[in-house]
Parts: C-alpha cells; structure tokens; sequence
C-alpha cells in the first residue's frame, strides 16, 4: 500500500490486489520519521484510476462469437498489465494518532507521502490501544478479522442509543444481546415491546428456561399488567387524556374537579369515577366527552378496581431486583390503548426515580413512533435523562427519529441500509461523518453492525453480531414455510 | 533484455499515439510539387467471392531510458477475417533493452529474418532510431511470413509501398511482392496520413465529386531523379464509403491492373469497412496498440523481473528555467 493524496480528513492509499482489505477496516500510515502513525478508516474502496484502462476494457470486451483470437505472450507480461488494472483505491477517513502507544484524535498533521509504510490495524489492537471494553465488557461479536470485540456496559450507562437497519438485519437480536448483557450486570431494563419479541427472553432456543428466566418478567396490560386509579398521580391520568385521548382543555379541569373530589373522598376507583361522571351536572358536551374518554379507559382492560389484580411497578421491579429485564408486552393491542400503557409507565418511571425508589433504568423502545407522542423525544433525550431513564430507541425507519435526537445520540448501532433516504436520516448522527455512514452501511451484510460512539471510543467498527441462545421472536411469520 | 541487471530506470512519458512505424523522413524527401500527373477515376462494385483479409500491424513504444540505453517495447498483431468471422494473433508485448553495446547484435536478429540475403554489415541506426527500425523489421517479418504462408488472400499492410530507404530496401520489399504475388496474394497498402502532395495539396485531399467507393489512380509521378526512392505500387486515393475519409492507397505495380481493381472490390465484399478504412487493419491496429495501463504493467513487469529501480527522469528544462520551462523535457 501507497499513500496518495490526502484531502480534508479524506486520505487516499492505493493499493495491489495481493493486499487483502475491505471496507470497514482500519489501516496505520506510520511515518518513521516523525514515529508517529495516523490511524486510518477505509470507508470505501474504488479502482485507481489508471490511464487507458477504459481502451483496454473496450480492446479486451471484445468476446463475442465475431472476434476470438489468441495472445502469444511469451515473456507472460500479461500477469503485470493485469496486476496494474487491479489496482484499488482505498478511500480512508483520518480516526486519530498513536504516539508513543497512546491514541489520540490529534489529526492535525500530515505524514510522509515518501518514508510512511502502511499496514493493517486490527480491530482487536484498536480497541486496546482505545482501552475499551476494560470494566464491564460486553461481548458483542466479532470483526472480520474473527477478534472478538467487547465494549464496556458503562458506556450505555446515562447514554442515547439508537439501534437501527432496515428488516431482517439484526436490531431486535442486538438489542436484545444489550439488555441481556446489562441484566447480567445487574441493571433494570425496561423493554417496550411492540411485537412480543421479548417475551420468550427466559427460554433458550431449544425452549428450556435459561439463566434469565428468573430476571425476565413480562407484563402483558390488560392480563397480567393492571392498575388502580390508586396507583396513579392526577398528573399521569391527565397525560393519557391529553395526549392519548385528546381531552379538551375545558373538560379536563371538570375531570380534575372529579379526580380531586374522588381523592378527598377516598373513592378513587374506575366504578365511582364512572358515576360521578355519568351523574355530574355540567355542560352536556363537556359530560359527554369524559364519558367518552371514561369508556375509552375502560375498554382498555388496563384498568381495575380490584386490588388482587393491580400490579405494582415497584414491585416488579423489587423482583428483579440484582439486574432484569421488565418486557411490556405492547403486541395485539390498540394504538390508543398503548399510549396509554406507554404514559403510564413514563410517568410512573418518572415517579419512582424522582422518589429514589429505583436507581436508574435502561429502557428500550421499539419502534417508538407508534406510541410515543411527539412531545416525549425531547423529555427522554434531556430532561428524563438526567431522572436516570437511559433510552434505546429501535427503529428500521430513521425518519421518524428526530435529527435533534441523532445529534444528541451517543451510541449508534447501525445495520444494512440501502434506501437513500435512511441512510441520509441516520447520517445526521454526529458522532460520525456522513460519507462513512453511506458508504458503509450499504453493504454491511445481515448480523453485521457498524458500531459509532463512545462504546467504541468514536472509532466506528464493523462488528459481525454474536448469536444468543434465547427464543427469538422477531422473526416474520411465514405462510409458505414446510409444516413439518 | 538480459543485460539489464540492477541498474535505474528513468520512465519517459509514452506518446501514446504517435508511435506509427511510418517513416516520416522518407515522404520529405518525396514532395511532388511539379510535373503533370494524370487522374484516371475508377468506380467500384462490392465483388462478395470469398476471399480471406488478412491484415498486419506492429506498434512501439518507449517505456524508459536507463543509464546506458533505452527501454523499448513492441507488439504485433495479425487479423483474419474469414467466414464473416474476425480471427486474431498478437505476439508480444516484447521488451527490448536496446544500448550501443547490443544494438547491432539486436538490429543483425531483425534484419536476418526478414533479410537473409543482405549484406550481413549493414550497420544499425542510431540508439534513437532502433525502437522505429525493428519494429518496422518486425513488421516486415510477419507480412513476409504471412505472404508466404498464405495464398489467393487480401494482405493489407498498414503504411506504403515506398522503398529505397534504409528501413525499407528496395531489392528487399521487392523480394516481399514477389512472394505475395507467387502465391496469388494482393497486397494493399493504406497510409492513413500521407505526406505526399500535388498542387501543394495533400494526395487525399484530392477527391473528385463522383460518389464513393471510388478509387482515383494518379499517373506519372515526377520523381527527383538524384532520390534513391521509388514507388513499387500503384498510388490510388481510396474513397471507399460516404464521408471525408479518403486514404492513399499503394497496390503492386506488377500486379495486372484489372487485378488490382479487383483486389479492391473483394474487400469491399468481404470486409467492413468503417469511416472508409478496413475494420481488419483497424482491429490489426488495435489490437497492436499499447495502451497507458500497459505500459505501466510493462515497466513493472521490468522492473520486478531485471531489479529496475524506478527514478524520476530529471526535466532539465524544468529545473533551469522552473515555471518558464515549457515545451519537450531536454
């Protein structure tokens, strides 16, 4: 390999087809008179540009049945001429410099195009040289160098990340590889779950209960998830009529006149509310709007007066105290009636950090677009934050994720894209450059994540995503698949 | 080649499109400002009895210099066509490392082949002029191979039938005819730029208004009587398609002429003809041609094989007069 030319961060290396190098990975341009190297990421790989290539071509397309001859090439120049044809230009990003053993993200300066030799860096040697992965490690797979590559569970810790590709890529498996690893470090995860991809965590793939089985608890609303009116504060109710049920202003003061009237008298129960509604005098429109609203409440299932039934958020996550995972089931149920369950959960989450009743959760959003109401992107990324709310947001559509949310991303796990569009969206994150996104994602293969971010002290890798032995759940239901 | 050990090669920029083996001090000498010639304008008909084309082409090219010569190359390449089918053989590329050690023995290898019955001492051309000679004597080799070889075919030489110049000896081209006509060969020779004129007018500048294909002979050409040149063909302009393309073409004087005219219309019969111009000599030169990407996978080819360690030449003019050095490196 030969350093070319060097254009803003871009640096061009050309190199023979006996140097085996994909795109992805990194190599090191050492200048040995400065001993010094640039730590350089191939972010795509081009034909060099070599003179008459396109009259050689054309000379030598000349393979249909009209023309055939033959080359007597005695001396086999041929070999060479072909050898030049193949030659490919690396097209690198500058990541940083190692200086006496220690990287830094100093790039501000050029080495010699004349004495630089250029090698492969390993991932496994990056991430040394990057100290990551040291504390907690996380073992997420490997590079295509087959070195394992681990990052450090702290690096999650009070952090945004976005897991994102398009179908059948791998977001589910590693999000599921995230929440898994952190259980095993002891944190609270809480997964909303869209499709019920969760639900089987506790079962290894062969169906028997697995070493999660116990930390795993998943709560399905409306069967094994329901509250009491009790449970929850005005504030949280008004939020689900507000924004899932789209109470008018005027009607929600009479609703809070009833709620506060229910608290005082202790009578705080769905039965009573529905009476004190039915039998209120006031405007007729503003009654039957919270009837309306009441009945939307009801049907929801979430909802009970019977106190054996209602199930404690505290509690459950008393259960899974030491490290688990809480699997809110949102598959089979209505929109409206999810953003209600979502509400709640936020507020109660809120609630129970604000108390100190809990320390600090993971929480891993499924397609948060179907349930999250606009308002709530910028609370989680700011302000539920500093509550101690760590959210990963899962989407195969990058587009309904805000760009505030890109730039305010931490860590992104990005998998196979190839709709201009969704690669344009997820480029906005900025802990990388756009060119590298498009370029690399396009061609990531299935399983095969980009990682960017702090997890990966902002040196993006490519890493080939490790199996579980869980029951995975995401997969698509077939109709043409053998019965047997 | 294998006296190339180790030493420093300095690549030269390839002209990639001025390498043609035509010699061009032989048309200077052969201006043909005076005299009154005679144009006799003969139409043609397509003749479609299957004959086969046959055409030859030779390039060179000028891969470097070294401290004690030059670093040459050279290709060629024979096409058939036959049975509405292209055929083609390409020998080479061949390096050649050509000194003023081992240019007479390099010269003496061409020269025999082609030559056998020639003064054995015919001294080789200056170091500058080697690359254009053996590929000439390259070429001449292979029409003569191909002459002889084949029989009752359409030989199309890329160049004329000019003789009495050191690269072409006229008792040695006349060898060459008479072996094509022996074996019921025609030679025709295309010259795709000729430097010839009349009426201080380029010879194919010269066509008449009636439509193509078309051959225009010119008659008696006026000669300096003290030029060692001749001519052993008959110059005619071809005009063989629509188009401004016209070309000088040479046909063996001592080939009757009905035969000659003939010759024209089985190619017109049996080859494509693009812009006017055979595609059987225009594959020929393709396929000789080096492009630039092989003449980097040749200099590599050298350097790897013989050691080359490959230097910068040094541009003297660049480095006297810097920005003002225009114009050729000296």
């Amino acid at each position: 390999m030969q350093l070319y030319r060097k254009e803003g961060n871009t640096i061009q290396i050309l190199s023979f087809p006996a140097e085996e190098i994909q795109k992805g990975e990194y190599v090191l341009i050492k200048d040995s008179n400065h001993d010094r190297s640039l730590v350089t990421q191939i972010i795509d790989v081009q034909f060099a540009a070599i003179p008459g290539i396109l009259e050689e071509l054309l000379r030598n397309s000349t393979t249909d049945e009209h023309i055939c001859g033959e080359n007597l090439d005695l001396l086999e120049v041929a070999p060479h001429v072909t050898y030049v044809q193949d030659a490919r230009m690396l097209i690198c990003k500058i990541r940083g410099t190692i200086q006496n053993g220690i990287l830094s993200t100093n790039t501000g300066w050029l080495p010699s195009r004349a004495s630089s030799s250029i090698t492969k860096l390993s991932t496994a040697s990056l991430l040394a040289q990057a100290r990551i992965g040291n504390d907690l490690p996380i073992d997420l797979g490997e590079t295509r160098e087959t070195s394992s590559v681990t990052i450090d569970a702290q690096m999650l810790d009070g952090k945004l990340n976005i897991v994102t590709g398009k179908k059948e890529t791998g977001k589910s498996h590693m999000s599921k590889l995230l929440a898994l690893s952190l259980v095993d470090y002891g944190a609270p995860v809480v997964v909303l779950d869209l499709n019920g991809e969760y639900a089987k965590l506790g079962f290894s793939s062969d169906g028997q209960k697995n070493e999660y089985h116990r930390r795993v608890r998943v709560l399905t609303p409306g069967d094994n998830f329901k509250i009491t009116l009790k449970q929850m504060k005005l504030r949280v109710m008004m939020n689900i009529l507000f924004h899932a049920l789209h109470l008018p202003g005027a009607s929600a003061q009479e609703f809070r006149r009833i709620w506060r009237f229910l608290k005082d008298h202790d009578t705080l129960t769905m039965r009573e509310l529905g009476e004190v509604i039915r039998n209120r005098r006031c405007n007729l429109h503003v009654r039957d709007a919270l009837c309306s609203r009441y009945y939307s409440l009801l049907d929801s299932g979430f909802f009970t007066d019977n106190h054996e039934e209602e199930t404690s958020l505290k509690k459950a996550f008393c259960s899974i105290h030491g490290g688990g995972a809480l699997i809110i089931n949102l598959q089979d149920i209505s929109s409206i009636n999810r953003q209600i369950v979502v509400e709640f959960m936020l507020g109660e989450l809120v609630e129970l950090l604000t108390q100190s009743k809990l320390k600090a959760v993971f929480l891993f959003a499924e397609e948060a677009h179907l349930y999250l109401r606009e308002t709530y992107w910028n609370d989680i990324v700011t302000r539920m934050r500093h509550f101690g709310i760590f959210t990963t947001f899962v989407t195969n559509q990058p587009n309904t994720i805000r760009e505030n949310i890109y730039r305010q991303a931490d860590n992104i796990f990005l998998f196979n894209f190839t709709n201009e569009h969704d690669l344009e969206a997820v480029s906005r994150a900025s802990k990388v450059d756009a060119e590298t996104v498009k370029s690399i994602a396009r061609e990531l293969l299935p399983h095969h994540c980009l990682v960017l971010g702090k997890v990966v002290g902002d040196f993006p890798i490519v890493v080939k995503v490790r199996a579980l032995d869980v029951q995975t759940m995401g997969q698509t239901r077939l109709f043409f698949t053998d019965e047997n | 080649m294998k006296t190339l050990r180790s030493e420093r090669f300095r690549p030269v920029e390839a002209d990639l499109f001025n390498s043609e083996t035509e010699n061009h001090a032989q048309a200077k000498s052969t201006l043909l400002d005076y005299g009154s010639p005679s144009f006799h304008s003969i139409p043609l008909k397509p003749l479609p009895q299957p004959t086969t084309i046959t055409a030859i082409d030779v390039s060179n090219i000028r891969l470097g210099e070294t401290d004690t010569g030059l670093l040459t190359a050279i290709r060629a390449a024979v096409v058939w066509r036959q049975k509405r089918q292209y055929k083609y053989l390409r020998l080479g590329p061949f390096p050649f490392h050509i000194t003023e050690q081992n240019k007479q023995e390099v010269y003496d290898i061409f020269r025999q082949h082609y030559l056998p019955t020639s003064p054995k001492c015919l001294v080789a051309p200056s170091l500058p002029n080697m690359q254009n000679r053996i590929g000439n004597l390259l070429e001449r080799w292979l029409q003569m191979s191909m002459s002889a070889g084949s029989r009752d075919n359409i030989i199309l030489w890329d160049g004329s039938l000019t003789a009495g110049t050191p690269d072409n000896p006229t008792r040695a081209l006349l060898q060459l005819l008479e072996i094509t006509r022996n074996r019921l060969n025609t030679v025709l020779a295309f010259t795709k730029s000729t430097t010839l004129r009349l009426w201080n007018r380029r010879l194919t500048d010269l066509t008449t208004r009636t439509p193509p294909p078309r051959l225009i002979q010119i008659n008696r050409y006026p000669l300096h009587q003290s030029t060692p040149i001749c001519f052993l063909g008959n110059i005619y302009i071809a005009k063989l398609t629509n188009g401004s393309c016209s070309f000088r073409l040479d046909i063996d004087k001592n080939i009757p002429s009905a035969q000659r005219v003939a010759a024209v219309q089985k190619l017109l019969g049996n080859d494509l003809l693009f812009q006017g111009y055979p595609e059987t000599l225009r594959l020929a030169h393709i396929y000789s041609t080096f492009t630039a990407n092989e003449v980097l996978g040749i200099q590599r080819f050298i350097a790897q094989t013989y050691g080359l360690r490959v230097v910068t030449r040094l541009n003297l003019r660049r480095l006297l007069f810097g920005p003002y050095g225009k114009g050729p490196e000296a």
